[in-house]
C-alpha cells in the first residue's frame, strides 16, 4: 500500500520512515527512527529526486509507482548517493530502465565503486549551476562539496522554490504520517534531534556548510526558497529563517545559547559528586542553564549536540591508567574531529596517587580552535573535601563571571 | 698556476710573525699558566691592524683578503693557539655578521671600534642544549615593542667578558624550530647581561671563554641582525667562514710543534747522531711536513673562494676538518719527538698538544664538519620530518616574572622585593597561624637545605611571622634533617601550595619541589647560587646568603601583630602573552582535510612553513588527491 503525500502543486513526498534501525550509520543510537524522503515531480516529464535506504525499499517503491500512476520515470537526479538515499538506485533502475540519471561527476565514481555499475550513456553529469528544465519546472545545480561528503550537491527548482537540500536541514527522527516541520512543534520535539543529527554528522564541515549558505544567498537568493527538502526529516515550508539560524550558529560553531554543560567521568561517584557540588554553587551564584552528564553513560552523539548548544562547558574526569578516563577521551576525540570551536572551558581534574586528566584534558582542549580554558583549574584528589571548597569556589566564581560576560 | 702566495702575503706573515715571536712567544707560557688573557697584545694587534684584516676600509678594516687574514691567525697560532682563537672569533665571528647582515647604521656604528681593535667581538649561539643543534636553542627574546626582552645563557663563549660587542642568537618564534631564531647585537655592560668565571680550559688558556648570562637584557629593536627569523640563516653563514679561522689556527698550532720538533730533532743526539737521522724520526717529519703541506692549500684555497665569493661551504668544512684532525696527529708527533722532555710544562710541544684538541671540536665539531661535506656532495639527508621543532619546555613552575636582583647592597635588594610585593598587592597587615596546613595557606616561608644549621630556622620562622605566613620546607629539611615535621615539606610527593606568596629561603629547586610549588601565585627565592633552578622558577630572586638576607627582609616585612587574614583571595599569576596568531588554513572541498602551512605536507614532502601558495605545482590533497583549487580558505 504506498504513502505518498503531496509537498507542493506537482510535488511529492515518497519517502518511508524507519523504526528498528537502532544505530543510525552503526554509531548513533535512535530512539525515534528516522525517515528517509525523496520526492517525485511530476511534469512534462517525471522526475525522482533522490532515493531510499534499502530498509525501506518496497514502500519507497510503492510511493514512487503510485506517484507516477503509469507514467514512465524519465529523470533520476541524484544528490547525495551516501546508501541511506542511493541504495534502491538498483530497483529504479530495473523497473524503469530507461531513466535518465543526472547527478555530479564525483557521484558517478562513487556510484560506480559501490557497484551500481551504471550505463555511461544514461548518465548526464551536471556541473555547478548549470540548469535543466522538465517542462514547467526549471532546476538549477550547486554543488555542495563536503556537506558532508564531496560528490554531494542540491537542486534548486527555480518555478516554485523548493531546494532539494540534501543531507543539509535533515534530522533524525520519523514523520510518522506528518511530513511540515509546521505540523509538529519542531522547537520542542524535534530541534534536539536536528542537532544531534547535523553535529555528529556535518559538524565538521562548518566551513564548507557555510560557503553553502553564502551560495544560497547569492546564486538563488535565500527569499527565494520557499521549501527546504531534505533527505531526513520534515520537510520546512514556514518559518524557513528559524533553521537557517540555526545551521548559521553550527556551521560557525557559534554557541546558540549561555549555559554550562557539566560533563563527568567517575569510577566510584567522588567526581561525579564534586560535579554536583560545582553545578551547585553555579545555581547558588545565579548559572542556572545547567546540564550535567554522566560520560560513562551518555552516548557521546548526545553530549557533542548539546555542546554545539552551550556556550561553556566543564570536565571533570578520574586519571585512568594515567590518562584521561577512556570514555571522556572519546568525547574529547569527537569534540576534535566535529572541529569543534568557540568555548570557554573550565577544567577538573582527579586521580588518587597521580591525577594527570586534569593536564591532559586541557592539553586536548587547547588543540581546538579558538578555545578558553580558564585559568581556575582544580585537581580533586580521591574525594572533594572541605578543603577544597575555596578552589572551587573559585572555579564556579570564574565560570559564573565568565557566563556573566564579565571578565575577571 | 703556482699555487703561491702572493708577496703582500708573505710581508704580511714577516710582520705577524715578528710580533708574535717578540710580544707573545715570551709570555706564552705565563699566559698559559696563569690562564690569563692578553690584554695588551690584543691592543697591539689592533694597533698593528690586525682586528679587521678582511675589511673594507671605510668600514675601518684594513681592506686584505680573507687569505691575509687566515694568515694572521696562523702565524698567531704558530705561538700561541690561544692568542690566534682571539683573533679568530674576533674577526669571523663577532665581527663578520655585523659585516655581512648588518644594516649600514649597525655598520656604521660598530665596525670601525671592532676593525681597529679598540673594541672586541664575541659570538653567543651554544648553549646546553644546543650544541651541534641550534634548534635546541632556549634563549628567548620576546618582543617587547620598542625593545626585545633577552634571556637566557650562552656557554663556551670565547672572548666572553673581554669582548664589548656579542652577536647573540635567541628564539624569537618559539615552537617553529630554527626558523624562529634571530641574531642580535649585545653589548657588554647592559643591565642583565652578565658573566661567569672563565673556565679552567685544558689548553688556548691564553683566551678568554665563558658562560654569558641574559636576565631581562633590555636589546633594542635597532639591534637586530637582519630580519626576525633570519638568525640560524646567519649563524649558519658566519660559521661557514668562521671555519677559515678554525683552520688556520690548527695549522698555526701544527706548524709551530713541527718546527719545534724539526729543530729539537737536530739538536738531540742520541746513538751518536741526531736523532733527526735515525729514518724512523725522519720519517716522521716527512709525514708531518706533508700533511701541514695538504693542510695550508686546502686552508688557503678555502680562503681564496671566500675572497672570490665563489661557494666555498665544503671546501672551509673541508679545511677546517681536515688541518684540525692532522693538528692532533702532528702535535702528537711531534710531542713523540721531543720524548719525555716534551711532557714537561713549558715546553712549547706540551702546550701545542694541548692547544690542538680543540680545534677538532668547536665551530663545528668535525663530526658536523663532515655532515656538511657529505651534505655537498649527496644532498641534505632528508630531515627526520616526525619530529617537530623541538618542544621548548619552559620552567618547572611555568611562565614566571624571574626579576632576579644580583646587584646593590642586601638591603637595596631587599627593599626592591618588599616594594615589588606590596605593588602585587599583598597585604602584610594580615596573616596567617605558622601552623595553618600547607595546602590551605595563602603565604609560606619555606626552608630550604641551604639554612644550613637546625638554629637558623629561627630566621625562617621569623620571616614566617613577619610575612604573616605558614612554616613549610624542602623534602630534606622535614624527612632527613628532620627540622620540621614530615607533613610541611613541599613537593610532588609532599604538600601543594597553591596560595599567593612562596618565599622559598635557601633551597635549590630540585624539580620535585618545584611540581610541588607550581599553582603558587607568586614565588620569591633567596639563594646564594644565582644559577640555582629556584631562580628560573621564581617571579622574584635574591642571590645572597640567607644568613644576611632573612633578618633584612624579615625587619622589612614586620608590622607588629599581625590582623587575622580574611578568606584567601587567590591572585592572578603572571600570564605569559600567548604567542597565538591567527592564521590562514585551507579545507579541501574534497574530503575536509585542512592544510596547515605550520606543519606541511609530510606526505608529499611539502616541509613545515610552506605558504598555501608556495605549494609545488600540481600538488595535490594528500588524503584525496583533489588539486589545490579544490580547497576553501578558513581563518584560524
Amino acid at each position: 500500500m504506498y504513502n505518498y503525500r503531496m509537498v507542493t502543486d506537482d510535488l511529492y513526498w515518497v519517502g518511508a520512515d524507519e523504526h528498528r534501525l537502532a544505530l543510525f550509520e552503526n554509531i548513533h543510537p535512535l530512539y525515534h527512527g528516522v525517515s528517509y524522503n525523496a520526492y517525485v515531480l511530476l511534469d512534462e516529464k517525471t522526475v525522482l529526486f533522490d532515493t531510499a535506504d534499502w530498509a525501506v525499499g518496497r514502500q519507497f517503491i510503492a510511493n514512487v509507482k503510485a506517484v507516477l500512476n503509469g507514467r514512465p520515470l524519465d529523470y533520476l537526479v541524484i544528490n547525495h548517493v551516501e546508501p541511506d538515499h542511493a541504495a534502491s538506485i538498483e530497483e529504479i533502475l530495473l523497473r524503469w530502465p530507461k531513466v535518465k540519471i543526472i547527478t555530479t561527476p564525483k557521484a558517478v565514481t562513487l556510484l560506480n565503486q559501490f557497484g551500481f555499475g551504471l550505463d555511461p550513456n544514461q548518465i548526464e553529469e551536471v556541473k555547478e549551476g548549470d540548469t535543466k528544465s522538465f517542462g514547467k519546472h526549471t532546476v538549477a545545480f550547486v554543488y555542495a562539496p563536503m556537506v558532508h561528503w564531496p560528490e554531494a550537491m542540491v537542486t534548486f527548482d527555480t518555478t516554485n522554490g523548493v531546494l532539494f537540500s540534501a543531507d543539509a536541514f535533515g534530522s533524525f527522527r520519523s514523520l510518522d504520517g506528518k511530513l511540515f516541520a509546521d505540523e509538529f512543534d519542531f522547537d520542542r520535539e524535534w530541534i534536539d534531534d536536528a542537532r544531534r543529527y547535523y553535529t555528529n554528522i556535518v559538524g565538521k564541515y562548518g566551513p564548507q556548510v557555510v560557503a553553502l549558505l553564502n551560495k544560497a544567498a547569492s546564486v538563488v537568493g535565500l527569499d527565494n526558497i520557499k521549501y527546504l527538502c531534505p533527505l531526513h526529516g520534515p520537510v520546512w515550508r514556514k518559518d524557513l529563517g528559524y533553521i537557517i539560524d540555526k545551521y548559521t550558529h553550527w556551521a560557525t560553531y557559534e554557541p546558540e545559547e549561555k549555559g554550562v554543560m557539566i560533563v563527568y567521568a567517575s569510577m566510584y561517584g567522588n567526581t561525579e559528586a564534586a560535579a554536583e557540588v560545582l553545578a551547585a554553587k553555579l545555581t547558588a551564584r545565579g548559572v542556572t542553564n545547567t546540564r550535567l552528564y554522566d560520560v560513562s553513560s551518555t552516548h557521546v552523539s548526545y553530549l557533542i549536540s548539546d555542546l554545539f548548544k552551550y556556550s561553556h562547558l566543564v570536565l571533570a574526569s578520574v586519571t585512568y591508567n594515567l590518562g584521561i578516563f577512556p570514555p571522556m577521551h572519546n568525547f574529547l576525540m569527537d569534540m576534535k574531529a566535529l572541529n569543534l570551536q568557540k568555548r570557554t572551558v573550565a577544567i577538573m581534574g582527579s586521580g588518587s596517587w597521580a591525577p594527570r586528566s586534569g593536564a591532559l584534558m586541557k592539553e586536548e582542549i587547547e588543540s581546538l580552535k579558538n578555545m578558553t580554558v580558564l585559568d581556575e583549574e582544580m585537581t580533586v584528589t580521591s574525594s572533594l573535601k572541605a578543603d577544597n571548597e575555596s578552589e572551587i569556589d573559585a572555579l564556579a566564581d570564574a565560570i559564573a563571571a565568565s557566563i556573566k560576560g564579565e571578565s575577571k | 698556476m703556482l699555487y703561491q702566495t702572493t708577496q703582500e702575503h708573505e710581508e704580511l706573515r714577516a710582520k705577524v710573525r715578528e710580533f708574535a715571536e717578540t710580544e707573545v712567544k715570551p709570555i706564552a707560557f705565563m699566559l698559559d699558566q696563569n690562564n690569563q688573557f692578553p690584554t695588551e697584545v690584543v691592543k697591539k694587534m689592533g694597533e698593528l691592524g690586525l682586528m679587521g684584516l678582511p675589511y673594507e676600509k671605510e668600514y675601518g678594516g684594513a681592506g686584505a683578503d680573507a687569505l691575509s687574514y687566515a694568515i694572521a691567525v696562523e702565524e698567531l697560532a704558530r705561538v700561541d693557539g690561544g692568542v690566534g682563537v682571539i683573533l679568530s672569533a674576533h674577526t669571523s665571528l663577532g665581527t663578520y655578521p655585523i659585516y655581512a647582515f648588518g644594516n649600514e647604521e649597525q655598520k656604521k656604528k660598530y665596525l670601525p671600534d671592532l676593525c681597529s681593535g679598540k673594541k672586541v667581538g664575541a659570538f653567543g649561539l651554544t648553549e646546553p642544549n644546543a650544541g651541534s643543534d641550534a634548534g635546541g636553542t632556549e634563549t628567548t627574546a620576546e618582543d617587547m615593542g620598542d625593545h626585545y626582552l633577552l634571556n637566557g645563557e650562552k656557554i663556551f663563549i670565547t672572548n666572553g667578558g673581554q669582548a664589548d660587542t656579542y652577536v647573540v642568537f635567541a628564539v624569537t618564534t618559539p615552537g617553529i624550530g630554527t626558523r624562529g631564531i634571530s641574531a642580535l647585537i649585545v653589548e657588554k655592560g647592559w643591565e642583565g647581561f652578565t658573566f661567569e668565571e672563565h673556565y679552567d680550559k685544558m689548553g688556548i688558556r691564553s683566551s678568554a671563554t665563558c658562560q654569558l648570562n641574559f636576565n631581562n637584557v633590555k636589546v633594542p629593536k635597532e639591534n637586530l641582525l637582519g630580519k626576525e627569523g633570519q638568525g640560524f640563516k646567519i649563524a649558519m653563514a658566519t660559521l661557514d667562514g668562521g671555519r677559515i679561522g678554525i683552520a688556520a689556527q690548527a695549522l698555526g698550532i701544527a706548524q709551530g710543534a713541527y718546527e719545534a720538533a724539526v729543530e729539537y730533532s737536530k739538536e738531540r743526539v742520541q746513538f751518536g747522531k741526531p736523532i733527526c737521522q735515525q729514518q724512523n724520526v725522519a720519517f716522521k717529519i716527512a709525514d708531518m711536513a706533508t700533511k701541514l703541506r695538504c693542510a695550508r692549500f686546502l686552508v688557503y684555497s678555502a680562503a681564496e673562494l671566500k675572497q672570490a665569493h665563489a661557494p666555498y661551504g665544503m671546501e672551509s668544512a673541508m679545511a677546517k676538518q681536515y688541518a684540525s684532525d692532522i693538528a692532533l696527529e702532528v702535535t702528537n708527533d711531534a710531542l713523540q719527538i721531543f720524548g719525555g722532555c716534551g711532557y714537561i710544562k713549558g715546553m712549547e710541544v706540551e702546550r701545542f698538544y694541548r692547544d690542538a684538541k680543540i680545534t677538532t671540536i668547536y665551530e663545528g665539531t668535525n663530526e658536523i664538519q663532515r655532515v656538511v661535506i657529505a651534505s655537498h656532495i649527496l644532498g641534505k639527508a632528508a630531515k627526520d620530518t616526525s619530529a617537530a621543532p623541538a618542544q621548548q619546555k619552559g620552567p618547572e613552575t611555568g611562565a614566571r616574572k624571574r626579576l632576579i636582583l644580583k646587584d646593590g647592597t642586601a638591603q637595596e635588594k631587599v627593599e626592591t622585593l618588599v616594594a615589588n610585593l606590596k605593588k602585587d598587592g599583598h597585604d602584610f597587615t594580615v596573616g596567617i597561624p605558622m601552623d595553618t596546613p600547607i595546602t590551605q595557606a595563602e603565604r609560606v616561608v619555606s626552608a630550604g637545605q641551604g639554612i644550613g644549621e637546625k638554629k637558623n630556622m629561627k630566621l625562617i620562622e621569623n620571616l614566617a611571622k613577619a610575612a604573616g605566613a605558614a612554616v613549610g620546607s624542602s623534602r630534606p629539611v622535614a624527612e632527613t634533617l628532620k627540622y620540621v615535621p614530615i607533613n610541611r615539606y613541599v613537593g610532588m610527593s609532599g604538600q601543594k601550595f597553591k596560595g599567593n606568596l612562596y618565599i622559598a629561603c635557601g633551597i635549590s629547586g630540585a624539580i620535585q619541589h618545584l611540581k610541588g610549588i607550581k599553582d603558587a601565585s607568586c614565588i620569591v627565592a633567596i639563594n646564594t647560587n644565582p644559577n640555582a633552578k629556584i631562580f628560573k622558577n621564581c617571579d622574584y630572586g635574591i642571590v645572597g646568603d640567607v644568613m644576611e638576607i632573612l633578618p633584612l627582609l624579615t625587619a622589612a616585612l614586620d608590622t607588629g601583630e599581625k590582623q587575622p587574614a580574611p578568606p584567601m583571595v587567590k591572585m592572578k599569576r603572571m600570564v605569559p602573552k600567548k604567542v597565538y596568531q591567527p592564521r590562514k588554513l585551507y579545507v579541501c572541498n574534497g574530503c575536509g582535510h585542512e592544510y596547515d602551512p605550520m606543519q606541511g605536507d609530510p606526505e608529499n614532502e611539502v616541509k613545515p612553513g610552506t605558504a598555501f601558495k608556495d605549494l609545488p605545482e600540481g600538488w595535490t590533497c594528500p588524503h584525496c588527491g583533489e588539486p589545490a583549487e579544490a580547497f576553501i580558505e578558513i581563518e584560524a
